[in-house]
C-alpha cells in the first residue's frame, strides 16, 4: 500500500507522457507564423508584388526573401546544433517509461512536420497557382515563390531533420542504423527545393504560362511521392511502441 | 490568472479575425505588369500595339469600359517565339478585377485562340465590365503558344464603389436568368459536404476503436479474428450500396433538373480579317542604327525615298510601345500612357517635306529616360541585338503611312 | 534499458497511451498526406480540378481518376496489409479534398478573387469508398485493383455530374454559343491563362461522338487498374521498416 502511495506520488512529480503544451505550442506557431505570412501576402502582394522591377518589390519582397534565408540557415543551424550537441550518449540504457515519454516527444515533432509539410505542400504550392494567374511572371522570385519555395519548404525541411535527429539521436529503437523511411520521408521533400532549379529553368527558357499540368513540374510530383515514407515511419514507430506497450496492452 | 489566459486568448482570436478581414478587404493600387522583364528585341519585333485608346480612367463596379485599337503582327518574327498560329487574345490585369465581357479582332468575337499572319495588321477591342474596386494597370497583351505573354502598354484605371454590388446576369438558352457570379454555389457546397460527410462517417466508423498499435499487436501475432466483424461487414455493405444509390440519384436528379446540356465548346478560330492598311508609297532603308548608352538615345540613319503624290514630313517612331513623337509634325492627344509618351523625343536633321519622288538621307534620333525605365536599352545585351519599330509618316492633310523598320543596332558605350 | 520494466503503470494507462498515439499519427499521416498527395494531383491533374471550363467530358473524365488513384492505392497496401484498416482511400481523398477547399476558398477566391463556383475541385469520394469496401469485403487486393479500381474510373463522372450539370447549361453571347462553365473562362480573367492551354475535348470525326464521357470512364477505369497495382507495390515499398547502415 505504502509502495503504491510513493508511485502515485512519483507519477504526479514526474513529467508527463506527452507535454500536450508542447504540442499544442508548436502547431500554434505554424498556425499563428503562417497566418501572418498569409495576411502579408495579401496585402503586399497586390500593392507591390506585381512589378518584380518597382522599388517596392525591392522593399517588401526581396527584402522578405533575403531575411527569411538568414533566419532559416540560422534556425537549421541552431536547432539542428543544438538537437544534435545534447545528444544522449547512453541512449540503450534509458528505463521503457523514459523511452515512451521520447516517442511522445518524438511524435510531437513528427505531428509539427506532418502540419509544416500540409503547409508547404498543399497549401502554399496550390496558392502559387492562383497567384501565378493573376500576374505575369517577370522573375524567378514572384511573391508566391518567396513564400512557397525559399519559406514554407525550407520550413517543413528543418522540421523534419530536426525529427529525425530527435529520433536518431534520443531512441533506443534508432540505433540500428538509419530508418530507411525516414530518410526517404524527409530528404524526398527536402529535394523539391532544389528542384526549384528544374522549375525556374524551364519556365524562363521555355514556358511562360501557368499550366500546372506541364511535364517541367514533375519534379516536383516525384519527390512529392517520398512523402509516403510516413508509411513506413508509422510502422517503425507501432513496431517499437508496441514492443513497450506488447505485455500491457495484449 | 485563469481570467488573463482567456482574455489573451480571445484578444489573439479577435486580432486574427481582424487580420484576416484587413488582408480580404484591402484595396489596392496595383502597379505594372511585369512587361520589362522581356527581352526588348521581343518586345520590338512580335506585336506592335498603336492607336490605342482607354475608354475611361475611371469607372464604378458594374460600369464597362473598352479598351480599343490596332496591333502589327511583325514580319521579322524572332526565331525563339514561336510563330503566332495560336493565339489569344489576353487582357492584362492582375486576375478578375474586371470581368471580360467582350473581346475582338476586327468583327470577330474570339473567346478562343485564333491564328494571326505574319505582316498584317488588325483592329481589336476589349470591352471591359468592372468588379474589384482599385487602381489597377491594365494592358493590352497576346498570348502565343510557345512564346508566352507579349505585353502591350498599360494604364492606370480606378474602379469606385463595392465587389458586393458585382453582379453578372445572364439569360441561358433555356431561358433562366442567372447570376454568373454565384450560380451553382449552394449546389456545390451541398454535394462536396454531403459526400465529404459521407467520407468522414466511413473514417469515424474505423477510428471509434483502437486504431494502430493493437491492430498492429494484432496482426503481427496473425490473430486476425475479430480486426473485421460480420457487424463490420454489414455496415460496409450499407456504405457500398448507399454511394452507389447516391450517385445514381445525383445522377437522375442533375438529368431532370438539366435536360439540356452542352459540352463544352473549344477549337481554333482561324480566318481573322486583317485591316486594309492604306497602300504604302515611303520606302525606308535603315543604313545604319547605334544605341548610345551614355545618352539613352537611339540614332537611326534613314535613307526614305517618297514614291506618292504628297510631301511627308517623318511624325513618330513606335517600338515595343514606347512612342518618339516629333511634335511639330504630330502631337498625341489620345491620353496615351505618359510614361510611355516622348512627346518631343523624336529628332530629326531635316525634317522639312520629303517632296514627291524625292529621295533623302536623314539622321534620326529617339532619346528618352524611357528608354532605361522599360529596359529598352538592355537589347544591347540581348542574344540577338536587332531593332525593329514602326515609322509613322504623316503629310500635310495629316494623313498617315506607317513603315516598318528592322535593322541590327550597335551599342555605342563611350 | 531494462526489458522486465513495464512502460507504463497498468494496463488502462496502456490503452490510453495507444488511444493518444492512435490521435498523434492519425493527424501526422493525415496531414503529410495532404502534403504529398496535394502536390501530386495538382502537378498531374491539376488545372482539370482548378477551372470548371477544364472539366470536360474527354480529358477531365480520362485524367483525373488514373492520376488520382496513386496514393489511395499505396495507403490501402499498409493501412490493410498491416492494421486491416479499409480506411487507406477514404483517409487520402478526405485529406485531398481538405487541401484542396481551404486553397480554393482562402485563395483562388480570398487572394485573388476567382469565384468559387469558377474553381470547385472534383469529387472523389464515392470511388474512394467504393475502393474501401471492395478491399474490405474481399480481402483481396487483386479484387480491389480490378473491381476497385474499374468503380473508381467508372463512378467518378457520374459522382460529379450534379456537381457540374448547372454549369453545363447553354447560352447564346455576342453571337457564338457557349457553356456557362466556357463562360466562367472568358469572363473571370485569367492572366497567365490563355485559352490555348486549355486542354478539353475538340471533338472528333470518328464515332462515339455522343458517347464520349463513358468512353472516357471506362478507358480510364482500366487505366487505373493498372495504376492500381504499380501503387500498390509503391505503398509496399514505402511501407518498410528496414534500417540501414550508414557508411
Amino acid at each position: 500500500m505504502a509502495a503504491t502511495t510513493e508511485s502515485v506520488k512519483a507519477d504526479a512529480a514526474e513529467a508527463p507522457l506527452l507535454n500536450t503544451r508542447n504540442l499544442y505550442a508548436g502547431l500554434g506557431l505554424y498556425l499563428v507564423f503562417y497566418v501572418w505570412v498569409r495576411w502579408y501576402e495579401g496585402v503586399y502582394g497586390w500593392s507591390a508584388g506585381l512589378d518584380s522591377f518597382a522599388p517596392e518589390f525591392e522593399i517588401y519582397w526581396m527584402n522578405f526573401l533575403y531575411i527569411e534565408i538568414v533566419l532559416e540557415i540560422l534556425t537549421a543551424s541552431v536547432l539542428w546544433g543544438v538537437i544534435w550537441k545534447t545528444r544522449d550518449r547512453n541512449v540503450m540504457s534509458i528505463t521503457p517509461r523514459e523511452e515512451l515519454r521520447r516517442h511522445f516527444t518524438h511524435w510531437i515533432w513528427l505531428a509539427c512536420y506532418g502540419w509544416a509539410l500540409y503547409w508547404g505542400g498543399s497549401y502554399f504550392t496550390e496558392q502559387d497557382g492562383t497567384w501565378h494567374q493573376t500576374i505575369v511572371r517577370d522573375t524567378d522570385f514572384t511573391p508566391s515563390h518567396i513564400i512557397e519555395f525559399y519559406l514554407s519548404y525550407p520550413i517543413y525541411i528543418i522540421t523534419g531533420v530536426a525529427s529525425f535527429l530527435y529520433a536518431k539521436t534520443r531512441l533506443p529503437h534508432y540505433q540500428q542504423g538509419l530508418s530507411l523511411m525516414y530518410m526517404v520521408a524527409v530528404i524526398g521533400p527536402f529535394m523539391i527545393l532544389p528542384n526549384v532549379g528544374l522549375n525556374e529553368w524551364g519556365h524562363t527558357f521555355w514556358f511562360m504560362e501557368e499550366l500546372f499540368v506541364a511535364p517541367l513540374h514533375y519534379g516536383f510530383v516525384f519527390f512529392g511521392w517520398s512523402a509516403l515514407g510516413v508509411l513506413g515511419v508509422v510502422n517503425t514507430e507501432c513496431e517499437a511502441i508496441g514492443k513497450l506497450l506488447k505485455k500491457d496492452l495484449v | 490568472m485563469k481570467t488573463i489566459k482567456d482574455k489573451v486568448a480571445k484578444l489573439s482570436f479577435v486580432a486574427l479575425l481582424m487580420t484576416l478581414s484587413a488582408a480580404m478587404l484591402y484595396t489596392p493600387t496595383a502597379s505594372a505588369h511585369g512587361e520589362k522583364s522581356q527581352a526588348a528585341f521581343m518586345r520590338m519585333r512580335t506585336i506592335h500595339w498603336f492607336d490605342l485608346n482607354w475608354s475611361k480612367p475611371v469607372v464604378e463596379v458594374n460600369e464597362t469600359m473598352e479598351i480599343s485599337g490596332k496591333f502589327h503582327v511583325f514580319a521579322g518574327w524572332p526565331e525563339t517565339v514561336d510563330k503566332p498560329e495560336v493565339s489569344f487574345l489576353n487582357i492584362g490585369i492582375p486576375g478578375p478585377v474586371f470581368i471580360r465581357a467582350g473581346s475582338w479582332i476586327g468583327d470577330q468575337l474570339v473567346p478562343r485562340s485564333v491564328t494571326l499572319e505574319l505582316g498584317e495588321t488588325y483592329s481589336f477591342r476589349v470591352l471591359l465590365k468592372a468588379r474589384r474596386p482599385g487602381e489597377w494597370h491594365v494592358h493590352t497583351m497576346m498570348n502565343v503558344e510557345g512564346g508566352g505573354p507579349i505585353i502591350g502598354p498599360g494604364k492606370f484605371v480606378t474602379i469606385t464603389g463595392t465587389m458586393g454590388s458585382f453582379t453578372n446576369e445572364l439569360t441561358t438558352l433555356t431561358g433562366q436568368t442567372i447570376d454568373l457570379e454565384t450560380w451553382g454555389l449552394s449546389n456545390i457546397y451541398f454535394w462536396h459536404g454531403l459526400w465529404y460527410l459521407v467520407g468522414v462517417a466511413w473514417l469515424v466508423y474505423w477510428c471509434r476503436r483502437p486504431v494502430f498499435i493493437p491492430r498492429h499487436l494484432a496482426v503481427s501475432a496473425g490473430k486476425l479474428d475479430g480486426l473485421i466483424t460480420d457487424g463490420d461487414k454489414k455496415v460496409a455493405i450499407i456504405f457500398f450500396v448507399g454511394t452507389i444509390g447516391l450517385v445514381l440519384f445525383g445522377m437522375g436528379q442533375a438529368n431532370s433538373k438539366y435536360p439540356v446540356t452542352t459540352p463544352l465548346q473549344a477549337g481554333l478560330m482561324r480566318g481573322m480579317v486583317p485591316l486594309e492598311m492604306p497602300e504604302v508609297s515611303i520606302n525606308v532603308k535603315v543604313e545604319e542604327a547605334s544605341y548610345r548608352v551614355p545618352g539613352r538615345a537611339m540614332q537611326m540613319t534613314l535613307t526614305i525615298t517618297n514614291n506618292g503624290d504628297s510631301a511627308v514630313r517623318l511624325g513618330e517612331f513606335n517600338t515595343a510601345s514606347v512612342r518618339f513623337l516629333d511634335p511639330e509634325v504630330y502631337q498625341d492627344d489620345s491620353g496615351y500612357p505618359a510614361d510611355l509618351l516622348a512627346d518631343a523625343g523624336l529628332s530629326v536633321s531635316d525634317n522639312s517635306p520629303i517632296q514627291p519622288g524625292e529621295t533623302r538621307t536623314i539622321e534620326v534620333t529617339a532619346s528618352d529616360a524611357a528608354w532605361e525605365v522599360y529596359r529598352l536599352s538592355d537589347l544591347i545585351y540581348d542574344p540577338d541585338s536587332r531593332f525593329a519599330g514602326l515609322l509613322f509618316f504623316f503629310d500635310e492633310n495629316g494623313n498617315r503611312q506607317m513603315v516598318m523598320v528592322d535593322a541590327p543596332l550597335i551599342p555605342v558605350f563611350i | 534499458m531494462s526489458a522486465s520494466q513495464s512502460a507504463v503503470r497498468s494496463r488502462a494507462e496502456a490503452v490510453k497511451v495507444s488511444r493518444t498515439f492512435d490521435y498523434l499519427i492519425i493527424w501526422t499521416l493525415f496531414m503529410v498526406l495532404i502534403g504529398g498527395y496535394h502536390i501530386h494531383f495538382m502537378l498531374t491533374g491539376g488545372d482539370w480540378d482548378f477551372w470548371s471550363d477544364w472539366k470536360d467530358r474527354r480529358l477531365w473524365v480520362t485524367v483525373v481518376p488514373i492520376v488520382s488513384i496513386t496514393f489511395p492505392a499505396a495507403v490501402q497496401a499498409m493501412a490493410w496489409s498491416r492494421y486491416r484498416l479499409p480506411f487507406g482511400a477514404t483517409l487520402c481523398v478526405l485529406g485531398l479534398l481538405l487541401g484542396e477547399w481551404i486553397n480554393r476558398y482562402l485563395n483562388f477566391w480570398g487572394w485573388t478573387y476567382f469565384p468559387v463556383n469558377f474553381v470547385f475541385p472534383s469529387n472523389l469520394v464515392p470511388g474512394a469508398i467504393l475502393l474501401d469496401v471492395v478491399l474490405m469485403l474481399s480481402g483481396s487486393f487483386t479484387l480491389t485493383a480490378v473491381l476497385g479500381g474499374m468503380a473508381w474510373g467508372l463512378v467518378f463522372y457520374p459522382g460529379n455530374w450534379p456537381i457540374i450539370a448547372p454549369l453545363h447549361i447553354p447560352i447564346e453571347y455576342n453571337g457564338m454559343m457557349f457553356t456557362l462553365a466556357d463562360l466562367q473562362g472568358y469572363h473571370y480573367v485569367r492572366t497567365g491563362t490563355p485559352e490555348y492551354i486549355r486542354m478539353v475535348e475538340k471533338g472528333t470525326l470518328r464515332t462515339f461522338g455522343k458517347d464520349v464521357a463513358p468512353v472516357s470512364a471506362f478507358f480510364s477505369a482500366f487505366v487505373s487498374i493498372l495504376i492500381y497495382f504499380l501503387w500498390h507495390f509503391f505503398g509496399n515499398w514505402f511501407s518498410q521498416t528496414r534500417f540501414v547502415q550508414s557508411t
